[in-house]
């Protein structure tokens, strides 16, 4: 088990590898040049040249990779272009708003999106199966950044339950901080509470098929532990693959969420690094994103032994 | 509420003054309904089986005889399965039941064993925990009684180190283990019925003599009525004291099990007998080498069926087999058969 989790750690270095090498290529690539822009409008050409030599973005594509890796390696992002801050410290100011947002979302997620495939399944072909399928295909093909104005219009705007748009650190007081962050986590769940609502409708609905699920139900157990005992615990595999892998989805999210509700998180700071070509804050925020992924995925991975004996490493 | 439940199922169960039989089923049918017309599978049938006895099911894939088990526990999914008649267990007929009431019958005065060992136990829960689950839930244990109990029931169906064992897994588990689980479970709550559906048919010949010689000693340990499912007549011979053969969702004959094979009266049960290798046979004179088979297939079960079921495949079918329906009738004391031409003994006065 031990040596499995070392061995997983060692296969993320590739892979990071390779993010690392598209992340730094595609800007490199990436139309728009960050001297220009930093120089503004009045530079003449010199200007330019002289504030692209001072960044070193005249020396080859091999050379700066190189360089940019090894500083990384050695824990060390860079400084923004435009702020002339550390990216790692840019990003420490706006990593507790994201994670909160993540997290409350994935909580509240898995509550709903579980139950609501359980459910669906038990009851499959009948009007709450529909209505769950509906739902599903409903979040799947709303934006989030449409969902989000329609929410904040009608809980914040039109019924005022809840606040428009903003952030409120947890160190405040935690009704503020949900308060704030309730709109937002559905806005940017509902894309992932449909895609684990439909995983975990169909995993269950073949589990509750198989044969052990006759004997329990020949054993005298009633259904509520039957589905969430019996059957929930075999579909649980692929449902906590699909919540793995919807991160995914969740860090793209969050980019327009925090957009739409004013948050102050690296989603934000992501955009504006974009809008200012500010290439060593994308490409911290990035990485982070990527490796945090990587690791959610591993963990993941070994949530599976849990969940299923026959599964060792 | 369990509790309650519990209690009133148990009354029922032990009703002073019922003196029936231990279950008497009376025109079971079972049906479902599928898109293109109803399927008959169980026909009105209708037998019962007395405390401590064992009564064989035989017939050919697909005759309705595990439909029948399954709905005697009310496992059929209602709907698009929908059982009438009267499943009589100790005088209540099971088929007024609430499901929860039901809840407190399964796993509990009846039980089931299935056939597929391999694929009953759920793969993710340990042994003791699928053992124990039925005796915290029936019989109100908690945990650590219910686990003790367990390794006790493994002990009885002689799994060696059930102490160990009770903290395994299914996978870590052989095909035999498992079915000796199996039992283990569906006995835990003393059930005074057991249901076996096939229980031997996916196992080795070896190990299904072992399973067989442990269903026997536990029926006489524990007193438990069998009520057995199968297709195999080897087993029946080896298990049964009475036997009903059933054909396309039908009784066609029943008897104890002396008189059914020595004497088989209805056409369908002469072919399975004929159909069943003997070692040794093929030394006998000629012309007895060859095994018999009975010619045709199994009616459809989503038309009605007019007149005998078996008729079009019977070697003494006649005009009446194909209009009038046979009803079941004494044949010989004890022996009844659905067959219009089946011998009747003269019965003494």
């Amino acid at each position: 088990m031990l040596a499995y989790i070392a061995r997983r750690v060692l296969a993320t270095i590739p892979v990071m590898l390779i993010v690392a090498f598209f992340v730094f290529s595609l800007l490199y690539l990436a139309p728009g040049d960050p001297a220009a822009v930093i120089a503004g409008d009045q530079a003449t050409p010199q200007d330019v040249e002289r504030i692209r030599a001072s960044l070193g973005l005249d020396r080859p594509f091999v050379v700066r990779f190189t360089e940019w890796l090894w500083r990384i390696v050695q824990g060390d992002l860079g400084v923004s272009i435009f702020t002339n801050l550390p990216v790692s410290h840019m990003i420490a100011q706006r990593i507790e708003p994201t994670t909160s947002l993540m997290l409350i979302t994935i909580v509240l997620a898995i509550c709903i999106a579980v139950p609501m495939g359980v459910v669906a399944a038990w009851k499959a072909g009948s009007w709450i199966d529909r209505a769950v399928m509906a739902f599903a295909v409903f979040g799947f093909s709303v934006p989030v950044f449409v969902t989000g104005y329609v929410l904040a219009y009608i809980f914040a705007l039109q019924l005022d339950w809840l606040p428009v748009q903003g952030y409120t650190p947890l160190s405040e007081g935690f009704w503020p901080f949900l308060e704030n962050l309730i709109l937002p986590a559905i806005a940017l769940g509902s894309i992932y509470i449909a895609l684990i609502a439909r995983i975990t409708r169909a995993t269950m609905l073949e589990v509750l098929a198989q044969d052990y699920i006759r004997t329990a139900k020949a054993k005298g157990l009633g259904s509520r532990g039957i589905l969430f005992l019996h059957a929930l615990k075999n579909a649980a595999v692929p449902i906590s693959t699909v919540i793995g892998i919807g991160i995914a989805l969740l860090i793209g999210g969050a980019v327009v969420t925090e957009s739409v509700f004013a948050i102050p998180g690296l989603g934000r700071l992501t955009v504006d690094a974009i809008l200012r070509r500010d290439y060593p804050v994308i490409q911290g925020v990035v990485l982070l994103f990527s490796f945090v992924y990587v690791l959610v995925n591993l963990a993941i991975d070994l949530l599976y032994t849990v969940f299923d004996p026959r599964i060792r490493y | 509420m369990t509790e309650t439940v519990l209690n009133k199922t148990q009354t029922a169960a032990s009703k002073a003054g019922h003196t029936g039989p231990l279950l008497q089923v009376e025109d079971l049918r079972t049906h479902f309904r599928t898109i293109d017309g109803t399927v008959r599978a169980v026909d009105g049938v209708s037998f019962h089986i007395a405390g401590g006895e064992t009564l064989a099911v035989v017939g050919e894939s697909g005759c309705g005889k595990s439909v029948t088990s399954m709905s005697i526990l009310r496992l059929i999914q209602e709907p698009p399965g929908k059982i009438t008649g009267r499943i009589l267990f100790q005088g209540t007929n099971l088929l007024d039941l609430s499901e929860k009431e039901m809840r407190a019958i399964r796993g509990n005065a009846i039980s089931m064993i299935f056939q597929e060992p391999m694929t009953s136990l759920n793969p993710v829960l340990t042994v003791g925990r699928q053992i124990g689950e039925t005796l915290r839930l029936h019989q109100g244990m908690d945990e650590k009684q219910a686990e003790a109990r367990a390794v006790e029931m493994l002990d009885l169906v002689h799994i060696p180190e059930a102490k160990r064992r009770v903290r395994e897994y299914p996978h870590q588990l052989s095909g035999g283990m498992r079915q000796r689980v199996m039992i283990a479970m569906a006995l835990a709550c003393n059930p005074q019925l057991l249901i076996a559906d096939e229980p031997t048919t996916a196992l080795d010949v070896t190990i299904q003599a072992q399973i067989l010689d442990l269903m026997r000693e536990l029926k006489s340990r524990l007193g438990s009525a069998i009520l057995l499912v199968t297709h195999d007549l080897g087993v029946v011979a080896e298990m049964a004291e009475r036997i009903v053969v059933m054909y396309a969702g039908r009784k066609v004959e029943e008897a104890t099990a002396r008189d059914l094979f020595a004497r088989p009266r209805h056409p369908y049960t002469q072919g399975l007998l004929g159909a069943v290798p003997r070692l040794g046979s093929s030394l006998e004179a000629k012309g007895r080498s060859r095994l018999s088979e009975i010619p045709g297939i199994v009616p459809n079960l989503k038309k009605p069926i007019i007149g005998c079921a078996f008729a079009g495949r019977c070697p003494a079918v006649t005009d009446i087999c194909r209009s009038v329906a046979p009803a079941v009738e004494t044949k010989a004391p004890g022996h009844f058969a659905a067959c219009h031409h089946a011998p009747r003994e003269a019965v003494a006065a």
